[in-house]
């Protein structure tokens, strides 16, 4: 798979795929030393500033950075390999080097302890103004990142007019049009109101920043699944030698995703005040609809493992599903326990988006136990079971160690499972996230504590998920050292087998191929969803407040 | 464009699900009374949240409380709250710096508490509340986060 015909394509791909681990390293480093931090009881390596300043690093650098700078590898390397078509050089260059410039800024802010505001910042929190700008910059990048991928993908339909938009590709659209549609708000939120709060102390309205912040926080998710699920889509049936069960289901699927992963974003602010309710249910309703193409795509992706199940002789009820490779084919082992982990998560999910329900989790650490298993769980095994296809395929190099490969997603699997389920129940019992538990000068009451309803049963939780980070983080390491030792010393390899190919034969295009309709639909739910509390917010009269630091300090 | 006859069977019961959670949720919400905090809210100065609030404890009638309370880093005011024979609460917060996040452990009491807004919702107390309960800052609020609790005491006689 070594071309010539994409030398600046496949150099980007390549520093983003090498950056994107990069990431993984630093920020699950500090999620390894925060697992251990809020657990009472077990030996902690860092002291409460760091564990805050570690937690805004592990925020950003794995919630955004990562899954955004492996997306912009996968999404390079679908669109070259499968339309076949060069890209934008100078947007696509411009646009990595813009996003990694900002991301090192955001990193040296964080790491000087001078901006310890947690990956949400939300104001009036002060910070450095390097964060806030780094921040700006990264956005700007993944702009031209995304002009450069839709341009391709326009030129290709315009030499192929009698073509659909092949699976994949219509995947990597998904993903471009949910960003484009989610980012502008944010960008917004820090340039409008967080860059002047840092620069000039300026007060800031917290509920209407939310308001920008969440339009862009949850539709961030659906960018870093949409990926996941093409992969399952598309890779997963080719590792087993099949096609995916339903085509059209799967472009549905996109096509939900498309039009309702963005008008949803309330439903993280169902207690804040100063919101009708009814628009809070409103985006209840639109987030019940984007669990719809998740329910579809379960279905299709177990159908999928069927078919691939009886090809392999499997017989009967449950025949297929002893047939299929477990244990022995690391990739296809990463993607369906990647897919297991992401349904729970879903389960857990749909409590979150259950308007008054989520009284009993919000901020609490099932919150946290449902976001590690969608995007630790879900995407990021997903992606690391892709890495082992995608790595010898842009570098040439075999991956070094390939019996340790199956005990990445195995180690993974168990630990996520583990942790997920611990903290999942610590939030029901009413333990806070984004909290350094065992630091709490409450400990240091034990009369008080046994007195005091559920919380005394925390411990035992927190400890569990303790074990349950550790295994994962083992698995993480492994994963990271076998693909640098791959990048830079892997033998060298010829990948011949000719096409590489991804999506199934593409056929007629159809009405989901119209995308321009398609984002037209979208941004028509996101105009009635959110112009009510815009509205409401803003022509009620904004209540500014002025800035202070982590420390206490006035900002 | 082919879609098989079980997807259709499939998307039909996912539709249905969909339908019955959201009547379930709109049921609790309205009819039973289990509402989230709504668009009528208070401004008011951070700086001056103190003096227009008043924070503390008022029993209004026999069983029904208004508990109005003040955060800042990382403090509630106040911070040892006691009700006797509560049946209904009427809760006020806000914020005099920065967001914080009001949790009473244990019970459905969880809001945002906004600088700039004053937060009101209505805890109608399970006649099976009592004893100590923890009251956490559930939103990160700076360093002295793990430290910011309280405790709401419930007195049966």
């Amino acid at each position: 798979m070594i071309t010539q015909k994409f030398v600046v394509e496949d150099r980007v791909a390549k520093i983003a795929l090498v950056f994107s681990y990069v990431l993984l390293l630093l920020g699950g480093l500090f999620g390894f030393l925060q697992v251990l931090s809020r657990a009472p009881g077990i030996p902690r390596l860092e002291d409460t500033n760091t564990y805050y300043m570690g937690l805004t690093l592990h925020g950003v650098a794995l919630a955004v950075l990562w899954t955004a700078f492996f997306i912009v590898a996968l999404a390079v390397f679908v669109i070259t390999r499968e339309l076949k078509v060069n890209m934008n050089g100078p947007l696509l260059l411009g646009g990595s080097v813009l996003a990694i410039v900002g991301s090192l800024m955001g990193a040296v802010a964080i790491l000087s302890g001078q901006a310890s505001v947690l990956y949400t910042f939300y104001p009036p929190l002060q910070a450095t103004p390097l964060f806030f700008i780094g921040l700006a910059v990264i956005i700007i990048g993944t702009w031209l990142i995304s002009a450069a991928i839709i341009e391709a993908i326009v030129r290709w339909r315009r030499l192929n007019p009698g073509k659909e938009i092949p699976l994949a590709t219509y995947g990597v659209f998904a993903t471009i049009a949910i960003w484009l549609m989610a980012t502008p708000p944010v960008a917004f939120a820090v340039i409008a109101y967080s860059v002047p709060m840092s620069l000039a102390s300026a007060p800031v309205d917290v509920l209407a920043w939310r308001l920008w912040f969440w339009f862009f926080g949850h539709p961030l998710v659906y960018f870093w699944l949409v990926p996941a699920v093409t992969v399952w889509y598309t890779i997963l049936p080719r590792v087993l030698g099949t096609e995916v069960f339903s085509k059209t289901m799967a472009k549905v699927a996109f096509f939900l995703y498309i039009v309702a992963s963005v008008p949803v974003g309330l439903h993280h602010q169902f207690v804040d005040p100063g919101v009708h309710p009814v628009y809070k249910y409103l985006h209840t309703v639109l987030t019940y609809l984007v669990a719809v193409p998740s329910f579809i795509t379960a279905f299709n992706v177990i159908a999928t493992l069927e078919k691939a199940g009886r090809m392999r002789g499997g017989k009967g009820l449950f025949g297929w599903i002893t047939a299929l490779p477990w244990g022995k084919d690391p990739v296809f082992t990463g993607i369906t326990f990647a897919i297991i982990l992401f349904g729970i998560a879903g389960f857990s999910g749909v409590v979150n988006a259950s308007f008054n329900v989520n009284y009993l989790v919000h901020n609490t650490l099932w919150i946290v136990g449902h976001f590690h298993l969608t995007v630790g769980g879900g995407v990021t095994l997903t992606f690391i079971a892709t890495s082992f296809l995608l790595v010898p395929l842009l570098f040439g190099r075999d991956y070094v160690g390939k019996k340790l490969l199956i005990a990445v997603p195995t180690l993974w699997f168990v630990g996520q499972l583990i942790f997920g389920v611990a903290y999942h129940t610590a939030g029901l019992l009413g333990a806070p996230r984004r909290t350094d538990i065992a630091a709490s000068q409450l400990w240091q009451y034990p009369d008080l504590v046994q007195s005091l309803q559920l919380v005394a049963q925390w411990v035992p939780w927190l400890q569990l998920g303790a074990v349950g980070g550790i295994i994962f983080a083992i698995g993480g390491a492994l994963f990271l050292l076998l693909t640098f030792a791959t990048i830079f010393a892997g033998p060298r390899v010829q990948l011949s087998g000719g096409e590489l190919k991804i999506s199934p034969e593409p056929e007629k295009p159809t009405f989901f191929d119209k995308i321009g309709i398609v984002a037209l639909i979208a941004i028509i739910l996101i105009v009635i969803s959110y112009s009510l509390p815009t509205i409401e917010i803003y022509s009620r009269g904004l209540s500014p407040a002025p800035p202070y630091w982590p420390t206490g300090a006035r900002g | 464009m082919t879609v098989h006859t079980s997807e259709k069977v499939w998307v039909g019961f996912v539709a249905a699900i969909v339908v019955i959670f959201l009547a379930a949720l709109a049921y609790a919400a309205w009819v039973v009374g289990l509402q989230v905090p709504g668009g009528d809210v208070q401004l008011v100065d951070p700086q001056k949240a103190l003096q227009e609030l008043k924070p503390g404890v008022r029993e209004v009638a026999p069983g029904k409380y208004e508990v109005t309370i003040v955060a800042r880093m990382w403090q509630w005011f106040p911070n040892n709250i006691t009700l006797v024979n509560p049946q209904e609460v009427k809760f006020r917060f806000t914020s005099m710096d920065v967001i914080h996040g009001f949790e009473v452990v244990g019970t459905n009491v969880n809001v945002m508490v906004f600088p700039g807004y004053v937060a009101e919702i209505t805890w109608r107390v399970p006649p099976n509340a009592k004893g100590k309960y923890l009251i956490v800052c559930n939103e990160y609020c700076g360093f002295g986060h793990q430290d910011m609790y309280a405790v709401l005491n419930i007195v049966r006689s």
